[in-house]
């Protein structure tokens, strides 16, 4: 049966939990048996361009082509999960008109605990300007307009995040409920008769 | 070891007595899968009953962390709030969603606890826990069409298992498996897989249902009856139905697995555990039942019960504990002198002569690595699984003859078996037979063989010979 793609979008700040939390939900969603494909930007970055500058225009071309990336994987019926520090609301909305079927999951998390988990030196990395600014990352900040689900991975469990993604999904008819319904009274009482009549109780 | 296709045959009870030695020269087609591998004895849970054991089969976990303990489990510490463990209630990682996630697909055919569906990475058909074929058994949902066609109409599980009517009975057994086998071959040939795994019950029901019959042994036994050859017959029906669908599989490429979850033995008697219970003063009825009676909890007067029973091929006892019971009388600071107490006196329980029966009774935190949810008190193997135990009141006897819910003659036994017929072992290892296979073991050795790394927390080990050759 085919299914229709779409693109699930993980933003924020290096350290947030990108990474992870992509890694648990591809794992998750080929679990339920759909296509899945991760598209990291900092991993993408560090394998081909490890001599990129990170300023904001190069960091916005590195979110283009991710973000193409996952549209072409979603309009061949695959559930693309992108991960990226998105430095700006419409960057976001470009990305978001381009692939239609968008998710957009913000990772809110206490700058000084993402530094402390960064052990890649992507601050270092990243000019100020992909950080910083009025718009990106402060502590108010809740991802773009629209954006489906915001977690904060400072607080809420690497599983717990991924059900609430998950959740989402299905809430919104994106992907199948993880499973078929509980017994009505009338089937467990078939149940009851059956396992009773085979000796099991 | 070169990656293969898995193919797993689960035969529901299927008893080493039988497939690896009465039977023998009746299963070829066993016999042959014995000669191209390794073949033995596969110790089951505890208990050896269908729910969990397939489900630690699948995912290497033992009940306490599965936390379900038999088909029927107590929700919380209240009376009545029971729930039955089908598919919902495995939250550990089984060995097809391992290969979904490694995108890698499965099929799987009536393996047990896996209704409600829960998608995959390939096809599924579930298990008896379905209601009937009218709910939504298969995954993806329009497979069902498929199955109903191939099938001529699916048979989930035997009607009226309690019947007299030994004729229809294994009739009915025989069409279940026939159409399952059917069923089977047809998505060998036309559905992608890695992992193939079913599950036929025919072996559980004919045993259950049979087994006075043909077991000399068997107090019911009479010479000469019509059902003599029953179990032995549908055991080389069922050789012949394996022999038919491995012709569809390339076995230079695939590592066919033959399991089952427990084995069977003949069954003595009954002991009814409530009858017991009341007579060793534990249990409080409000008042006695005029004639037998299924025990209901309505029936307890909880605040004169210690202890309360249930029935089954095994028996579970739970507590009635102050602080954790509603009406709790068993004070937390005598909780294990009680249990010592009845461990005692049920491992000393006779038989209507008054001859100990070899009653062996766990605590559950001595068999599992951590008991989740609401593990029974006491696990109870009446007569060392020779006799299984009643719920039922009124009976006006500990020991019964007749379950009470109709004839049944076999119950279940520790060791089921496994072969596991493999391309790439040296022919020197092949026909080797092994002791000390669990249950356990089939997971990490299936996912071993499709090439995956079984994860670490998987309780069993990979199968391979003495000193190590595989």
């Amino acid at each position: 049966m085919s299914r229709q793609g779409l693109a699930i979008w993980i933003n924020g700040l290096p350290g947030s939990g990108k990474t992870a939390l992509a890694q648990a939900l591809e794992e998750k969603l080929l679990e339920r048996g759909l296509n899945a494909e991760r598209v990291d930007a900092d991993e993408l970055v560090a394998r081909w361009l490890p001599g990129l500058s990170c300023s904001l225009s190069e960091w916005e071309g590195v979110i283009r082509l991710v973000g193409h990336i996952c549209m072409l994987l979603a309009r061949n019926g695959v559930v693309a999960v992108g991960a990226a520090v998105t430095p700006s609301e419409d960057l976001a909305a470009e990305l978001r008109a381009l692939i239609g079927r968008f998710v957009e999951v913000a990772l809110r998390c206490p700058p000084e605990i993402c530094r402390s988990r960064d052990t890649s030196g992507l601050y270092e990395k990243f000019s100020s300007s992909v950080l910083e600014g009025p718009d990106r990352f402060s502590e108010a900040w809740t991802g773009s307009p629209g954006a489906e689900v915001v977690l904060e991975t400072d607080k809420e469990s690497l599983q717990a995040c991924c059900e609430k993604v998950l959740r989402t999904l299905e809430i919104l008819g994106y992907i199948p409920e993880s499973h078929g319904g509980e017994y009505t009274e009338e089937d467990e009482a078939k149940i009851s008769k059956r396992l009773k009549d085979l000796g099991y109780l | 070891m070169k990656k293969r296709k898995v193919l797993i045959i689960g035969l529901d009870c299927a008893t080493p007595q039988f497939v690896f030695d009465q039977f023998l020269p009746d299963l070829p087609t066993l016999k042959a899968l014995m000669g191209r591998g390794f073949w033995g004895p596969l110790r089951s849970t505890d208990p050896p009953i269908t729910i969990p054991a397939w489900a630690s089969m699948t995912t290497s976990k033992d009940p306490g962390q599965l936390g379900f303990y038999g088909f029927r489990n107590r929700k919380d510490h209240s009376y009545d709030a029971l729930y039955f463990a089908n598919a919902l209630a495995v939250k550990e990682a089984t060995i097809w969603n391992i290969l979904s996630r490694n995108r890698l697909e499965s099929v799987l055919v009536g393996v047990p606890q896996t209704y409600p569906p829960k998608p995959l990475r390939g096809h599924m058909v579930t298990g008896f826990l379905a209601p009937d074929t009218q709910s939504n058994y298969t995954y993806p949902e329009e497979l069902k069409g498929e199955v109903e066609k191939v099938t001529g109409g699916y048979i989930i599980d035997v009607k009226d298992f309690r019947t007299e009517n030994k004729k229809w009975l294994i009739e009915q057994i025989y069409e279940m498996t026939e159409k399952r086998f059917k069923l089977i071959r047809h998505f060998l040939v036309t559905k992608p897989w890695d992992f193939f795994m079913f599950v036929e019950m025919g072996p559980d029901r004919v045993h259950h249902g049979f087994w006075r019959y043909c077991d000399t042994g068997h107090r019911l036994y009479e010479p000469g009856n019509p059902y003599e050859h029953v179990v032995r017959e549908y055991y080389a029906y069922v050789d012949k139905k394996i022999g038919e669908i491995l012709s569809a599989v390339d076995l230079r490429e695939t590592v066919v697995f033959v399991v089952s979850d427990h084995g069977a033995k003949r069954m003595e008697g009954g002991i009814c555990i409530n009858e017991w219970l009341q007579r060793e003063g534990y249990l409080t009825l409000k008042e006695q039942p005029q004639g037998i009676a299924r025990f209901k909890m309505d029936m307890v007067d909880w605040g004169r019960t210690k202890v309360w029973g249930e029935g089954g091929y095994y028996s579970r006892l739970f507590f009635n504990v102050q602080g954790r019971e509603p009406q709790g009388l068993i004070p937390q600071g005598d909780y294990e002198k009680t249990r010592s107490e009845l461990i005692e006196k049920l491992e000393a329980l006779g038989d209507e002569q008054g001859v100990p029966i070899g009653t062996v009774v766990h605590r559950p935190q001595d068999l599992y690595r951590t008991c989740n949810n609401i593990a029974p008190d006491l696990i109870v193997y009446f007569g060392n699984l020779t006799w299984r135990s009643v719920g039922s009141v009124g009976t006006g006897a500990i020991h019964t003859f007749e379950n009470d819910t109709g004839p049944d003659d076999a119950n279940h036994d520790y060791h089921g078996i496994f072969i596991m017929a493999d391309p790439d072992l040296p022919e020197s290892l092949r026909g080797s037979s092994l002791d000390g296979v669990s249950i356990y073991d089939i997971a990490p050795t299936a996912l071993r063989r499709v090439g995956l790394e079984p994860p670490r927390d998987m309780l069993g080990k990979v199968i391979s010979a003495p000193g190590g050759g595989s």
